[in-house]
C-alpha cells in the first residue's frame, strides 16, 4: 500500500477528483490548505495599499491506495492538474505498513 | 409528577413470580412485537406509548416483587422522565428512582436493585436507575438539572407509598418554591444552549425530532415551566397543569411528534430521532401522523415544520414570559425598549402591539409594523399575531395592490433586523402576499449534502449574514463589512437575495434560470425602475458566477480576472455579487464558509476591483462590443445614430458600463446643447446625497475648478467620475454630501449654486474669491488616522499614467490634489474618486502634454503631493 499526498491548485480539484474516481479510487481526504513552494508569494495592491501574499490557497488530497493503482493515480493527477505553470503542485508517495478498518477490524488492502 | 399513584387504564397484569427469566424475556418480547404491530397497523403514537408504558410497568412490578419481597419497607420505586409521564418510546431509557428514607436504608437494597436492573437489561431495556434519599431529592444541584426536572414527572410504581407522598406533598413543592428562579434560569440556559446547537432554527433539512428547536423536548419544556410556576404559586394539581399545556395546536403537535418518533425508533432500532431523508420518504409513504394517508416527502416535511413552528413559538413565548416576570434586569431592559412605542405601535415586554385594532386589516400599517420590527428587532405580540391571522384573507387582497409595496419592502430589507421581520411575515403567510414568487420555496426541503436548512430559511439566513457583517470584528469577514457599508443601494442586493433561489421550487434542473424568470416577474410587479430591475436580475442570474470562478478557475491568472470583470461590468455590481456570494455560502451551514474560502473570495474581489481601476481608460468604447447598450441609447433619442456614435467616440468602456442608457442619452442631449449654453448642468438628489453632472468642453484645470467650486460651497465629494470624448466634450459626475444642508434647507440656493458653477466655468466669477471664505472656515486641524500612499502605474494604460492616492479624507482634498496636478501641467483623462469613511481613494489617469508622465515629472509631482498632503499628517509621519 502507498499513501499519496497531493497538493494542487484549488481550481483543478474537480478535474483531479473526477480523474481519480474514473480509475477506481474510492476514497480520499481533502483539506483546504495554504502554502508555497518555489512559487513563493507575490505583492498585490488594493486601493493603493500593498499586500504581500506569501501563502497561496491550495487543496491537499490524501489517499492510501493498493500498489497496483498507484501509477495510474499519479498519471491521472498529473494529467488533470498540470497547466505547465509554476504552482501546479506536488505529489508525495510513502509506503504504508498497515491499514485497519475500525468498524470490522479488516486489515491490509481489504481495509482500503 | 402525579398527585397520587396513577392506576394505568387497565391494571398491570403481574407476570408469574416464579417465571424463569427467559420466560419473562419472551413475554416481554412478544408483547413488544404486538405493540409494534398495532402501531404499524393504526399509526397512533400516543396509544403505542401508553401500551408500552403498561408493559414496562408490568415487567417492573413483577421484578420488584421478585427482588424486593424479602426486604423491609423503607424504599419506594418511582418512574421518572418519559417513563414517569407514561410516554415510553420503544427505545427510550427507563428512568427508575429507588427512593429511601435515609442513607442507612439505601445500603441493604443495593443487591436487589442490581438484580432488578440486570434482568431488565437482559430483556433489552436500557435502565437508568438511581438510588436517592428524600433529602437528596430535596436538594437542587445546578450541575444535575435533569434530575430535578425528572422529579416533576415522577410516578409511583411500588413500595413504600408514604415516602412518595412525602416527596410529592412536601419535599418537591418546597424545593420548587425555594429554587424556582434558579431552576427557570438553568432551564432557560439549557434550552438556549440546545437550540444553539441546532443554529436556533427549526428549518433543518434533516431535523432532530426530539432535541431540535420545535421538537418534543420543547413540548416538555412548556410542561415543566407550567409545573414550576404552578408549584411555586402553591398549586398542587400538576396533572391538570400538564394537560392544559398540551391543548389545541400543542396537542396536535404532540400527537404528530410522538407518532413520528415512535416510527423512527422502530425504523432505526435504537433511540435515534433524526428525520433523515430516507426516513422522510418512509414516513410520507406510510402516511405516519398525516391523518390523510400517504403524501409526498415534501408535504410531510411541511406538516412537520408547521407543528414544529407551533411548539417553538409556544416554548419561546413561555420562556420569555418567565424571564420577564422574574428578572428585574430583564424588565428594566424591556421597559427601556418600550420607549420606542409610537402612535401606531406599542411595545410591551419586548413585543409589538397595534395601537389601533383596525390597523391590522390594512396593508400599509401592517407593512409599517414589519418595518418597525426590522428596525427595532422586536417580536410580534401574540395579540398582534392573532389580529393578523384574522385579517389574513383581507390582506391577501389588499397587500399585493398596495401602490407603495416596494417602498415598504425596500425599507424592511435594508434595516438591521430584516431577516427576523421577514421570518415573522412568512410565518403568518404574509410574505407570499407581498412577494408571491417566494411561495415556491415555502418550507422546501432539497436534498443536498451541504445545505442544512430549508430553502426559505437559507434565504433569510443569507440576508441575516449581510446585516450582521458590521459586527464581525477581527475575523476574515471584516473587509466585507466595509464593502457592505459602501453599497449605494443595499436594498437591491437584499431583494436579489430574497429571490435568488426561488427557482429551486420549480421543475427543471437549472434553478438559476427559474429564479431569473420569477425575479423578472417580481421586479415588474413591484415597479422597480428599469435600472434597479436590471441590477436585481443581473445579481440573480449571476449569483453562482463568483463561486464557480473560485472553484474552477485560477484566480491568480489575469485572464480569469479579465473575464470575470467583463461579465460583471461595474465595480458596484462586483461589490454586490461578492457580498451575495459570501452570504449564499455562509447560509448553507455554519461551517460552509471556512476562513480559506473567505480569504479566496476577498482575493478574487480585490484583484477584480483592481482590474476595474487599472483598465478604466485602456479600452476605448467599442460600439460593437457594447452594441446592446448603444442600441438602447439610440432608441431613446430622436437624433440620428451617427450623432450618438460621434458623442460616444473616445469615451472609455467604463463610461458606458457605469451609466444607464437613460443617463447616457441625457448626457448626449446636454452635449448637443453646448452650442447654445457652454456649461450644461444637472443637479439631483441621489441616495441621501446630491449628484451634479457637468457636460462642457474640456479646458485646462477644469476638474480642479469644479472640485474648487464644490469645496467653496461646503460640499463634501464622496465619489466622482470624469470622462472625455474625442471631441473634447467632458462628462463629469460628482456625488457629494451637503455638509451644511444648504441646498436641502434653502431650495432657492440650488439655482444660485448652479449659477455659481456656470459663472466660474465661464470665468464670469472668480474661483479664488469664492474659495477665500471657505479656506478660512476650514482651518481647523484634521484628526488624522490614515497614512498617505501614492503609487504610479505606468503599464496599465497605453496612453496615460495611473496615479493612485490613498489618504485621509478632509474638506477640499480633491481640490487640493487637482490643483497640484494642474500646477504640474497634467491633464486628467479619467478620474475615479471614492471615499470610504475617513479614507479617500482616488485614481487618476493623467497625461502631460498628451504623453505619459516622465520619471522626473512623477518625482516632482510626488514631492508636491506628499508635501501638501503631509501638512495634515502628524509630526511622526
Amino acid at each position: 500500500m502507498t499513501k499519496l499526498e497531493t497538493v494542487i491548485q484549488p481550481s483543478k480539484f474537480d478535474a483531479v477528483k473526477d480523474a481519480l474516481i474514473e480509475i477506481g479510487v474510492e476514497g480520499m481526504t481533502v483539506t483546504e490548505v495554504r502554502g508555497h513552494g518555489r512559487q513563493k508569494g507575490h505583492t498585490e495592491f488594493y486601493r493603493g495599499r500593498e499586500y504581500t501574499v506569501d501563502l497561496l490557497p491550495k487543496v491537499k488530497i490524501e489517499m492510501v491506495l493498493p500498489d497496483h493503482l498507484v501509477d495510474r493515480a499519479v498519471q491521472a493527477i498529473t494529467t488533470a492538474a498540470r497547466t505547465g505553470k509554476i504552482g501546479d503542485g506536488k505529489i508525495f508517495l510513502a509506503r504504508i505498513d498497515e491499514a485497519i478498518r475500525i468498524r470490522n477490524d479488516d486489515r491490509g488492502e481489504n481495509a482500503l | 409528577m402525579s398527585t397520587a399513584p396513577q392506576p394505568p387504564e387497565s391494571p398491570p397484569s403481574k407476570l408469574p413470580i416464579a417465571t424463569p427469566d427467559f420466560v419473562l424475556r419472551n413475554n416481554y418480547r412478544h408483547e413488544s412485537q404486538r405493540i409494534q404491530r398495532d402501531f404499524e397497523a393504526v399509526g397512533s403514537g400516543l396509544a403505542s406509548l401508553s401500551s408500552r408504558t403498561r408493559l414496562v410497568d408490568s415487567l417492573t412490578l413483577t421484578l420488584w416483587e421478585q427482588c424486593f419481597s424479602r426486604l423491609d419497607q423503607g424504599c419506594s420505586l418511582l418512574a421518572l422522565g418519559g417513563f414517569g409521564r407514561s410516554e415510553l418510546f420503544p427505545y427510550s431509557d427507563i428512568d427508575l428512582l429507588f427512593l429511601t428514607e435515609n442513607e442507612a436504608c439505601g445500603e441493604p437494597i443495593k443487591p436487589a436493585v442490581s438484580s432488578l436492573c440486570q434482568t431488565m437489561w437482559d430483556c433489552g431495556l436500557r435502565v437508568s436507575p438511581s438510588v436517592r434519599t428524600l433529602a437528596d431529592c430535596a436538594r437542587f444541584d445546578q450541575d444535575n438539572l435533569e434530575f430535578t426536572l425528572s422529579l416533576l414527572d415522577c410516578r409511583f410504581l411500588s413500595g413504600d407509598q408514604s415516602l412518595f407522598e412525602r416527596l410529592h406533598a412536601k419535599y418537591l413543592p418546597q424545593l420548587i418554591a425555594r429554587e424556582s428562579d434558579a431552576l427557570l434560569q438553568s432551564l432557560s440556559e439549557m434550552t438556549q444552549s440546545r437550540h444553539q446547537r441546532f443554529g436556533n432554527t427549526i428549518f433543518h433539512l434533516e431535523p432532530n425530532l426530539k432535541d431540535g428547536p420545535g421538537g418534543l423536548r420543547d413540548c416538555h419544556l412548556s410542561q415543566w415551566i407550567g409545573m414550576i410556576v404552578a408549584l411555586s404559586s402553591g398549586h398542587r394539581d400538576l396533572v391538570s397543569v400538564r394537560q392544559n399545556s398540551a391543548c389545541g395546536e400543542m396537542l396536535d403537535a404532540m400527537e404528530f411528534l410522538c407518532s413520528s418518533r415512535c416510527y423512527l425508533h422502530y425504523r432505526h432500532g435504537r433511540d435515534d430521532n433524526s428525520i433523515t431523508w430516507a426516513a422522510q420518504e418512509e414516513l410520507a409513504a406510510r402516511g405516519i401522523a398525516t391523518g390523510a394517508g400517504a403524501v409526498s416527502p415534501a408535504e410531510w416535511m411541511r406538516l412537520y415544520f408547521r407543528h414544529a413552528k407551533a411548539v417553538y413559538r409556544n416554548s419561546s413565548q413561555l420562556l420569555g414570559q418567565v424571564s420577564r416576570e422574574r428578572s428585574s434586569l430583564y424588565r428594566s431592559f424591556q421597559h427601556w425598549r418600550s420607549r420606542v412605542s409610537n402612535a401606531e405601535f406599542s411595545v410591551v415586554d419586548g413585543r409589538v402591539y397595534f395601537q389601533q385594532a383596525a390597523d391590522a386589516r390594512e396593508a400599509a400599517p401592517v407593512l409599517r409594523l414589519f418595518t418597525f420590527m426590522a428596525h427595532h428587532g422586536m417580536a410580534l405580540s401574540p395579540e398582534a399575531e392573532r389580529r393578523l391571522n384574522d385579517a389574513h384573507s383581507r390582506l391577501a387582497e389588499t397587500m399585493p395592490q398596495d401602490q407603495y409595496l416596494w417602498q415598504h419592502l425596500r425599507e424592511i430589507l435594508a434595516l438591521p433586523h430584516a431577516a427576523n421581520a421577514l421570518r415573522a411575515m412568512h410565518s403568518l403567510n404574509l410574505l407570499t402576499h407581498a412577494v408571491p414568487e417566494f411561495e415556491t420555496i415555502d418550507l422546501l426541503v432539497l436534498r443536498d449534502l451541504y445545505h442544512r436548512y430549508t430553502v426559505d430559511e437559507h434565504t433569510f439566513m443569507a440576508i441575516e449574514v449581510l446585516h450582521r457583517l458590521k459586527y464581525e470584528k477581527d475575523s476574515p469577514l471584516q473587509p466585507f463589512a466595509q464593502l457592505m457599508a459602501e453599497l449605494e443601494h443595499p436594498e437591491l442586493l437584499f431583494l436579489a437575495l430574497l429571490l435568488h433561489d426561488t427557482g429551486k421550487g420549480l421543475e427543471g434542473a437549472d434553478h438559476v434560470h427559474g429564479s431569473l424568470q420569477l425575479t423578472t416577474a417580481a421586479v415588474a410587479r413591484l415597479q422597480l425602475s428599469e435600472e434597479d430591475a436590471a441590477t436585481v436580475c443581473f445579481l440573480v442570474a449571476n449569483h453562482l458566477e463568483i463561486s464557480s470562478t473560485l472553484r474552477r478557475r485560477d484566480i491568480y491568472d489575469p485572464a480569469t480576472i479579465r473575464e470575470l470583470a467583463g461579465k460583471i461590468a461595474t465595480p458596484e455590481r462586483l461589490k454586490m455579487l461578492t457580498l451575495m456570494t459570501l452570504a449564499d455560502i455562509k447560509a448553507v451551514n455554519p461551517e460552509a464558509l471556512t476562513p480559506w474560502k473567505a480569504e479566496n473570495l476577498w482575493r478574487l474581489y480585490t484583484r477584480t476591483a483592481g482590474h476595474f481601476d487599472r483598465s478604466a481608460d485602456a479600452e476605448g468604447l467599442d460600439a460593437k462590443t457594447s452594441a446592446d447598450a448603444v442600441e438602447k441609447v439610440i432608441a431613446l433619442l430622436p437624433a440620428p445614430p451617427s450623432e450618438v456614435l460621434k458623442f460616444l467616440d473616445g469615451l472609455p468602456q467604463r463610461y458606458l458600463l457605469s451609466h444607464s442608457p437613460e443617463q447616457v442619452a441625457q448626457h448626449f442631449t446636454m452635449a448637443a446643447s453646448l452650442a447654445a449654453e457652454p456649461v450644461q448642468l444637472r443637479l439631483r438628489p441621489n441616495s441621501g446625497q446630491h449628484e451634479l453632472t457637468v457636460v462642457t468642453y474640456d479646458a485646462p484645470g477644469l476638474f480642479r475648478t469644479l472640485t474648487g467650486i464644490l469645496y467653496a460651497w461646503g460640499m463634501d465629494i464622496t465619489r466622482a467620475m470624469a470622462f472625455s470624448n474625442r471631441g473634447s466634450v467632458v462628462v463629469d459626475s460628482f456625488y457629494f454630501k451637503d455638509r451644511f444642508r444648504t441646498l436641502e434647507l434653502n431650495p432657492p440656493e440650488c439655482e444660485r449654486f448652479q449659477r455659481s458653477v456656470r459663472e466660474v466655468l465661464t470665468r464670469e466669477a472668480s474661483l479664488d474669491r469664492l474659495l477665500e471664505s471657505r479656506l478660512k472656515a476650514d482651518l481647523q486641524p484634521v484628526k488624522l488616522t490614515v497614512k498617505t500612499h501614492l503609487r504610479y502605474d505606468d503599464a496599465c494604460s497605453p496612453r496615460s499614467t495611473l496615479l493612485e492616492i490613498v489618504t485621509q479624507d478632509r474638506p477640499g482634498l480633491l481640490h487640493t490634489i487637482s490643483s497640484i496636478l494642474t500646477h504640474e501641467e497634467c491633464s486628467i483623462e479619467v478620474a475615479l474618486i471614492d471615499t470610504e469613511g475617513p479614507v479617500a481613494h482616488d485614481v487618476f489617469y493623467i497625461t502631460c502634454h498628451g504623453q505619459k508622465l516622465t520619471a522626473e515629472r512623477m518625482r516632482a509631482m510626488e514631492w508636491a503631493l506628499t508635501a501638501e498632503l503631509a501638512d495634515a499628517l502628524p509630526s511622526n509621519w
